[in-house]
């Protein structure tokens, strides 16, 4: 089986835009070949969720929305995956904390001989101290210049793979998520959703308890997916307990600012 | 078929001697084949699949004296003609109206999010960490995330799915059970 293709002329089918020959021949195999209907299964939950993260076409959204939601327990399973997506954004696993860890343990090769301490009993007996100092100094100078160029060095693989200690999260209008208190050193990065990206710029002002605690300008319009984006970043200090929200304008060529919308979000412990 | 016929015990028991000698493999099969009738109803956009499932296999059931007779081969091939003339006669008929959505009412939405969440702590640590780590991206980056975390845990991609599926389902099925004990 092409997995690949498979998942894709299922997707298809489950949306009802598979024609006529090739949707006879898939549901004989969703019959008769388990591994076909299993495949089935899945992708019907990576539908669910390629639809709540707004991850379909308009054309397929359309078909999803009339077509596929059209059974108790379609609508049921498009209930729990909202409910997942949401309890997922509440609560991001701190990928960044592992790789982290990692770089800050030192990596050791496995079977490389064990690192002998500097002596300068190593050092050949010369029964002249001047030329001993001499020499400690001269390695002393070696050892400085490599520390210095270590430090000079562009960061190791690992260290440029490092993630920023942020916990994105994805907000659209209508959605109100609970947030927790980003970890001690994170900060929250919302990604707020937008239906129409008519501006270059954007401007936002966050509230906390209706009450303003951050304006923030010169805000880019990003493309995720098949979803424009405006990204603002929040001080994982600044945040505490309580409902925010965060009001989005559009900042037009002659610098006048437009009311795009409202996006709204509960920090909790 | 005689819309009066009802399945008994009796006729069930022949049903499942036809799709295999071994009682439980045949209970199997016939799980199977009902779950794939469902399947495929639902894909041509029947509301009621369960309905026209339950229909197709009373009428190879009912007429399994013939059916014996006259037909060799793969059985679930059988079941596939009997559910493309149910479907016909289905569309024939006046079409019932699609579920309407479930409530949006905000408590309800509460009540469903605590069930989510106290399902979610009764998983184990690994359990629960992978859900969210298979979960924690989408868009662009989704695909190359699942396939470093398949690479990390030695499995392939598609061995991952599955398992994230089955936590997903065992998962689903205790938050259905803690939204019917808080609604009682």
């Amino acid at each position: 089986m092409n997995l690949t293709a498979d998942k894709q002329e299922i997707k298809s089918y489950l949306l009802g835009i598979l024609d006529g020959d090739r949707k006879t021949q898939l549901e004989e195999r969703i019959l008769s070949a388990p591994e076909t209907y299993e495949e089935l299964l899945l992708v019907e939950e990576e539908l669910i969720d390629s639809y709540v993260a707004n991850g379909l076409s308009e054309l397929e959204r359309q078909q999803f929305e009339t077509h596929f939601l059209i059974t108790a327990e379609r609508q049921k399973n498009l209930r729990f995956g909202q409910l997942l997506k949401r309890y997922v954004n509440s609560h991001p696993f701190p990928v960044a904390q592992q790789n982290v860890a990692a770089a800050a343990i030192p990596h050791v090769e496995k079977g490389a001989p064990a690192k002998k301490s500097f002596n300068l009993s190593m050092l050949p007996a010369t029964g002249r101290p001047v030329m001993v100092f001499g020499i400690a100094g001269v390695v002393l100078l070696g050892v400085a210049l490599l520390c210095w160029l270590g430090y000079k060095r562009p960061p190791s693989r690992l260290a440029q793979q490092r993630i920023e200690p942020v916990v994105v999260v994805t907000l659209a209008p209508a959605a109100a998520p609970r947030v927790n208190v980003p970890p001690k050193g994170y900060d929250l990065k919302l990604e707020l959703e937008l239906a129409n990206p008519n501006f270059r710029n954007y401007k936002s002002e966050l509230f906390r308890e209706n009450k303003s605690v951050q304006t923030r300008g010169e805000l880019k319009l990003e493309s995720k997916g098949e979803q424009y984006i405006v990204p603002l970043t929040i001080t994982g200090e600044m945040l505490s307990p309580g409902d925010y929200q965060v009001k989005l304008c559009g900042v037009s060529e002659s610098g006048a600012n437009e009311f795009i919308d409202k996006y709204s979000f509960r920090v909790i412990e | 078929m005689n819309k009066d016929w009802e399945l008994s015990q009796e006729a069930f028991d022949a049903l499942l001697d036809w799709l295999d000698s071994d009682r439980e493999q045949a209970a199997l099969k016939y799980e199977k084949i009902r779950r794939s009738l469902i399947k495929i109803f639902t894909g041509r956009g029947c509301v009621e699949p369960e309905d026209l499932a339950d229909e197709t296999i009373n009428r190879v059931t009912s007429k399994l004296k013939e059916i014996k007779k006259e037909f060799s081969g793969d059985r679930t091939r059988y079941f596939f003609g009997v559910a493309n003339k149910v479907h016909l006669e289905h569309l024939r008929r006046k079409l019932p109206q699609p579920t309407p959505p479930p409530t949006n009412d905000p408590d309800r939405i509460e009540l469903e999010f605590n069930c989510l969440e106290r399902c979610i702590e009764k998983l184990s640590k690994e359990h629960r960490e992978l859900l969210l780590r298979y979960h924690g991206a989408d868009g662009p980056a989704e695909t190359e995330h699942r396939r470093a975390l398949a690479e990390e845990l030695g499995i392939a991609p598609n061995a991952l799915r599955i398992r994230v599926y089955r936590i997903r389902m065992g998962l689903k099925e205790c938050v259905e059970k803690c939204i019917e004990r808080s609604l009682e």
